[in-house]
């Protein structure tokens, strides 16, 4: 194992290298559960993912940076590739939903995805469970057990925040495209954390008991979003071709993913727009509607769903 | 928008008619079995959290699937096209009609609806606005914000996805907030209702007029 700077490292990754894990450990992995025609097609359609990164050592919101990456594109006559990454090995003002603090010093994962919104609006509420399995699958495939996404997209060990997504919308100024900006951050060896946190994050290194080479694991993280987001294009093929209509018919394989990893179902939560600030009412989860809303039965018994706001376990 | 209102003539339509007609449709392709008759009542979905759903009105079945459809407004059954129970029908096909009682705030607000420019939701989903637009409206109030095309007032959020919404109507101010935070709107559903500044004396003769015309009027 190299010195803490060459493991912490994020440097070393290059889309080529990205590809090159991809079809060497990924789509192999893929292949032995899935038929090769399928499994090809979703590879070509992921493929945009990490067709370009970008790695800065220090930036403040990788999240500003991509809206500045994309303007001075624009205003050069340039586009921006789809699938474009922007990491760092620390951000200096990142925050998370709501304006909360988010702690992002070197030995994580900083970063965010550009995605252009070429996606159906029956499939778009799709997009925002694909980080959250990518995230598990990776921790998993490092050994840790105890893993699981907490809707919408919160990834937990034994309880604590290991990482965090949120996605916010860019309407390009000069073209007036419309993008995703799929902002994550996930603690993989950072291990010290602000007194606030304390109670309520973890990190990989801190669940393992040693560190993680960085650069591995964002390799593998990232694969897994290539897969996912290839799905979440391939299915969108799929429903067409059986003549589209206003619903998906039978259960997502994204949404069937995210349900095998999550411990939400079952749980008595507290729900609320920001659930934080000012919970709403308590309820019990009894799964997910075909759109990956959350289904909530109420003390009265009742029952609502809810596609926006978040949740935590009682 | 006109600069002369007929008062008269909107007013006697309210008051010779005041209720509100509600198609309901058919939100999928299947088919259908009624659950209510003409003449029933139907109560709106309920609840602090609107969690209570309305009145069951009917059942699609498709491919085994029955679902069942619920009303979202109180009223009275006015029409039923009973002549399609139990035959299969397409999405968007006409059901049945419910009759809404308007109070007098909701028929301030259609009127104002005639007048304002309203500005609809772009999907179901959360709104908010903007933290620039929350912190002025704190300070002044909505009325005091002026909003012109490309402005960027409102934040969508569906699935912890915040997109932020641009205004594409008529420049002016904000006369009427139509969404709550941490409440779902409805695809098409008013998020505002905007004003040029100008028009604003001839809004508010518009609600004086009414709340004094309606409450002059025998019960």
């Amino acid at each position: 194992m190299g010195s803490t700077a060459e493991i912490n490292s994020l440097s070393l990754l290059s889309s080529a290298v990205l590809d090159d894990y991809f079809f060497s450990v990924e789509l192999p992995a893929r292949l032995r559960e899935g038929n090769k025609a399928d499994c090809d097609a979703i590879a070509r359609y992921g493929a945009i993912v990490g067709s370009e990164i970008r790695v800065y050592p220090s930036l403040d919101r990788t999240m500003d940076r991509a809206r500045s990456y994309i303007t001075a594109r624009e205003q050069k006559g340039l586009s921006v590739a789809s699938g474009s990454l922007i990491l760092a090995s620390t951000l200096n003002h990142s925050k998370g939903r709501f304006q909360r603090s988010w702690h992002a010093p070197p030995g994580g994962i900083w970063g965010c995805l550009i995605l252009a919104d070429t996606f159906l609006a029956l499939f778009r509420n799709i997009l925002p469970l694909i980080p959250g399995i990518a995230c598990c699958e990776a921790a998993m495939q490092e050994g840790v057990s105890g893993a699981a996404v907490r809707w919408v997209n919160d990834v937990l060990i034994q309880g604590k925040k290991q990482a965090g997504f949120l996605i916010e919308g860019f309407s390009s100024p000069v073209h007036h495209e419309q993008y995703h900006l799929l902002g994550f951050g996930l603690n993989v060896n950072n291990s010290v954390f602000p007194e606030d946190l304390q109670e309520s994050a973890t990190s990989l290194s801190l669940v393992c008991g040693h560190s993680l080479d960085l650069c591995s694991f964002a390799l593998s993280f990232f694969a897994k979003m290539r897969w996912y987001t290839g799905l979440l294009f391939h299915e969108e093929v799929q429903w067409l071709a059986r003549g589209g209509g206003d619903e998906y018919q039978g259960e997502h394989p994204i949404l069937k993913r995210w349900k095998a990893l999550s411990d939400t179902p079952g749980k008595r939560v507290r729900f609320g727009y920001d659930v934080m600030q000012s919970p709403q009412y308590e309820a019990v989860v009894t799964g997910l509607s075909s759109d990956g809303g959350l289904v909530l039965r109420h003390d009265d018994g009742s029952v609502s769903i809810e596609h926006s706001g978040e949740i935590r376990y009682c | 928008m006109s600069e002369e209102i007929d008062f008269d003539q909107i007013l006697g339509k309210y008051h010779s008619d005041p209720f509100e007609y509600v198609d309901i449709f058919a939100e999928h392709t299947g088919t259908v079995r009624f659950l209510v008759e003409k003449g029933n009542d139907v109560e709106a979905v309920s609840g602090e959290w609107k969690h209570i759903p309305g009145t069951a009105l009917f059942e699609i079945t498709r491919e085994r699937n029955p679902k069942k459809n619920t009303a979202t407004t109180n009223g009275v059954v006015s029409e039923v096209c009973s002549e399609l129970e139990g035959s299969f029908v397409e999405a968007g096909e006409k059901l049945m009609t419910i009759r809404h009682p308007l109070k007098k705030k909701e028929i301030i607000e259609r009127i104002l609806q005639e007048v304002l420019f309203i500005f609809p939701a772009p999907e179901r989903a959360k709104y908010f606005f903007t933290l620039d637009i929350q912190s002025r409206i704190k300070k002044k109030g909505a009325r005091e914000i002026s909003v012109k095309p490309g402005d960027e007032i409102i934040i969508m959020s569906l699935m912890k996805r915040d997109t932020p919404v641009y205004y594409n109507g008529e420049p002016g101010v904000i006369h009427s907030v139509y969404f709550q935070p941490g409440v779902s709107v409805d695809q098409g559903a008013p998020l505002i209702g905007v004003c040029p500044t100008e028009k604003l004396p001839m809004i508010q003769k518009i609600i004086t007029r009414v709340k004094a015309d309606w409450d002059q009027q025998p019960k």
